[in-house]
């Protein structure tokens, strides 16, 4: 993939393809910049013109990424947040998840970004979805976010909450297939693809707000720790009754195993979250406590030892979980 | 109850002596209790006398002409209808490219992962290599040997990995059921490569040394295993250190035949594992534990596991602590009361929790638990 850049076009080109990322404005007054920096030349007898730095913008992207796998999608970046920064005079907060820090498209960006307003500022998060907690909601005017670092619904959501109406989320990745749970989000954005690069678009609004809220981590591990206290109180009933040595259905055993494999399951997947990371653990040390004590009873084997080992398990679990989330 | 067909497949081709470990034993108890058919694929390494223990287990001879890893991932490409459930033993790269192939061929197939790692071989794991975590990813289960270790790969993977420790698989040894704590000698017994760096062999030595002036009566080390030179040097200068006890500690050289070896475990009363690291707990606790041998073990990961927390053994947690484990030795051979109520104690603790037919049931409830997940929507 390879840059091409003429006097009034830049194009993205590989083979016989080409994509096409700006073009210069026909008109000498070109009302879409507000910024105090001409676009173009013809009223300016001095100083560096919009067009003229953007194209060297791009030509000195091309040399610090030409072998970056995510060139074409910086490139789309650019593109995509091009007419966004030439929108107001506001000073621009622009945030960007996912490429290392030494990345060159940061340094080409910002030098951009510098340019057209020197309040202008590039935040580059460390790979961690803790880096979103720094930021305030709807505090970015646009947010840069690599799907390939951190692929998960819920940070994507957290992301996008930090995006202020009007804003712009550009989401990129390398991979073809669009996660399930995007694409009826894309019926909301738009969508750049070229060679393995796509990058996905999306002006916030209300509706993106309110699915964001809906589907971020917040609410997310609320509704799990919900599930995982249910399925506690469930397993309460059905260890009680084991343990009292009632006859049980030999079904019994297994859809307590089922429910502490599926509670550890959920369990791991907040695993970040939790206060307690012995939780999952716990839950397994149950599930193994009731599977051996199942196995007691079918073999018909002394249970002393399993009843204790459950009475021991169960206790440590039960604990645990009213300890983390009651 | 569906019966599966089973397959081992080992990272490197199988010797004869590996029929009798857990990396065939465990397979060969779960085929008694839920297999219709047991194959043990690899390329030959000689004879497999040892085959004749394993009734019913076939063995599949892979070709000679071409590397072992890549016979075997054409022989699940050919018969891959023919495994419902493939055992993997070791979390190793060579199995990387050979789980892929099963499951792209069997997505409705099962992979059991048995680890058996130690702390420092999962810490140097590739995890965040793509190829090695998809290739864990591909395993429906994963279990380890060591409840230890079981915490830490909770923290570092997040995923589920269930405990099955190292069993026993009582059929071997038909002369453990009549053993009796009467007929048992003041004997402390260790069996394994003596001088070996990882067996720590010198630390049993000196702690028996170190302990032998506090016995009430005479106790005898015995030292089971071949001798590196290194060690029969060092036994050497502590014969001539310690002429009284020179007497009371005997090496016995590597033991082959298992009914000789099983007779010390049956006079032995204290069984002493001094390692600095074992991958779960050693074929030689579970052995020693089925005679009812009460275990005095350093801290290796498994040392809680094959105590029960210090219930059924003793456990000094420094591996280089001479003194620890002198004093561990000391305060078990001072008391004889607890010798004979441990050894009912031990063998009991054994039976219900490392009990290969016992565990192998296990396996299969959580293989019916899987087969369960993916049924829902």
């Amino acid at each position: 993939m390879k840059i091409k850049i003429t006097d009034d076009c830049i194009t993205l080109e590989e083979n016989t393809e080409t994509f096409a990322l700006l073009e210069k404005p026909v008109f000498p007054h070109y009302h879409q910049n507000v910024t105090n920096k001409p676009f173009v030349s013809s009223y300016y007898e001095a100083g560096e013109t919009i067009w003229a730095h953007c194209q060297a913008g791009v030509e000195l992207l091309a040399d610090f990424c030409h072998n970056d796998p995510y060139f074409g999608c910086y490139a789309m970046l650019f593109s995509r947040l091009y007419p966004l920064l030439l929108s107001s005079s506001q000073a621009k907060n622009v945030v960007s998840y996912g490429p290392p820090a030494d990345c060159g498209a940061y340094k080409v960006f910002q030098n951009f970004m510098t340019f057209l307003q020197e309040g202008n500022a590039l935040t580059a998060l460390s790979r961690s979805s803790f880096s979103f907690t720094t930021l305030a909601e709807q505090s970015c005017h646009a947010f840069l976010y690599c799907l390939d670092v951190h692929p998960a619904q819920a940070a994507v959501c957290d992301a996008l909450k930090k995006v202020r109406q009007g804003g712009l989320f550009l989401l990129y990745t390398l991979q073809e297939a669009t996660p399930a749970w995007l694409i009826p989000l894309c019926e909301n954005g738009e969508t750049d693809h070229f060679g393995s690069c796509t990058v996905y678009a999306f002006t916030m609004d209300e509706t993106l707000y309110e699915y964001a809220c809906a589907n971020g981590s917040e609410n997310v591990i609320l509704s799990r720790a919900e599930e995982v206290i249910k399925r506690a109180g469930d397993l309460q009933n059905l260890v009680q009754a084991m343990l009292a040595g009632t006859a049980l259905p030999e079904e019994t055993y297994k859809v307590a195993a089922l429910i502490l494999q599926q509670t550890e399951e959920i369990l791991l997947s907040i695993y970040d979250y939790l206060e307690d990371d012995a939780l999952p653990i716990c839950a397994n040390h149950l599930k193994e406590a009731i599977l051996n004590y199942y196995a007691g009873i079918s073999g018909g084997f002394d249970l002393t030892s399993y009843r204790e080992k459950l009475s021991k398990s169960s206790e440590v679990f039960f604990y645990a979980v009213e300890r983390e989330f009651q | 109850m569906k019966k599966y067909k089973m397959c081992v497949i080992p990272a490197f081709p199988l010797e004869n002596v590996q029929l009798l470990k857990d990396r065939v034993i465990f397979p060969y108890a779960c085929f008694r209790a839920f297999g219709e058919s047991l194959r043990l694929v690899t390329k030959s390494t000689g004879d497999y006398p040892y085959l004749s223990y394993l009734e019913g287990a076939q063995l599949v001879t892979l070709p000679e002409n071409e590397p072992h890893m890549e016979s075997a991932v054409h022989y699940i490409t050919e018969h891959r209808e023919e495994i419902d459930l493939l055992f993997l033993f070791g979390a190793r790269g060579e199995y990387m490219e050979l789980a892929r192939t099963y499951k792209s061929l069997r997505p409705d197939g099962i992979i059991y992962l048995k680890l058996d790692a130690n702390i420092d071989w999962v810490n140097a794991l590739p995890f965040s290599c793509k190829p090695f975590s998809g290739f864990l990813q591909n395993c429906d289960i994963i279990s380890c040997e060591a409840r230890r270790l079981q915490s830490l790969l909770y923290k570092k993977w997040q995923r589920p990995v269930d405990y099955i420790p190292n069993g026993v698989y009582y059929p071997l040894y038909p002369e453990a059921e009549d053993v009796r704590f009467e007929e048992k000698e003041n004997i402390i017994l260790t069996v394994g490569r003596l001088g070996d760096i990882q067996k720590n062999s010198l630390l049993l030595l000196y702690a028996y040394a170190l302990a032998f002036p506090t016995f009430k009566e005479p106790w005898d080390l015995v030292m089971v295993g071949s001798v590196t030179p290194e060690f029969q040097a060092d036994y050497g200068d502590f014969c001539k250190r310690f002429p009284p006890l020179a007497p009371h500690v005997h090496l016995t050289g590597n033991i082959a035949d298992k009914q000789t070896l099983h007779q010390y475990y049956r006079r032995a009363k204290i069984f002493a594992l001094p390692s600095r690291g074992e991958g779960g707990s050693p074929n030689v606790f579970s052995e020693a534990a089925i005679f009812g041998c009460t275990i005095v073990t350093t801290g290796v990961d498994a040392a809680s596991d094959m105590t029960d927390n210090g219930r059924v053994g003793r456990i000094s947690p420094d591996i280089e602590d001479f003194d620890g484990f002198a004093k561990e030795l000391s305060s078990l051979c001072l008391d004889p009361d607890y010798l004979a109520h441990n050894f009912h104690e031990m063998r009991t603790y054994i039976k219900e929790f490392f009990d290969y037919e016992r565990l192998a049931r296990r396996l299969q409830m959580l293989i019916e638990l899987q087969l369960l997940k993916r049924r829902q929507p």
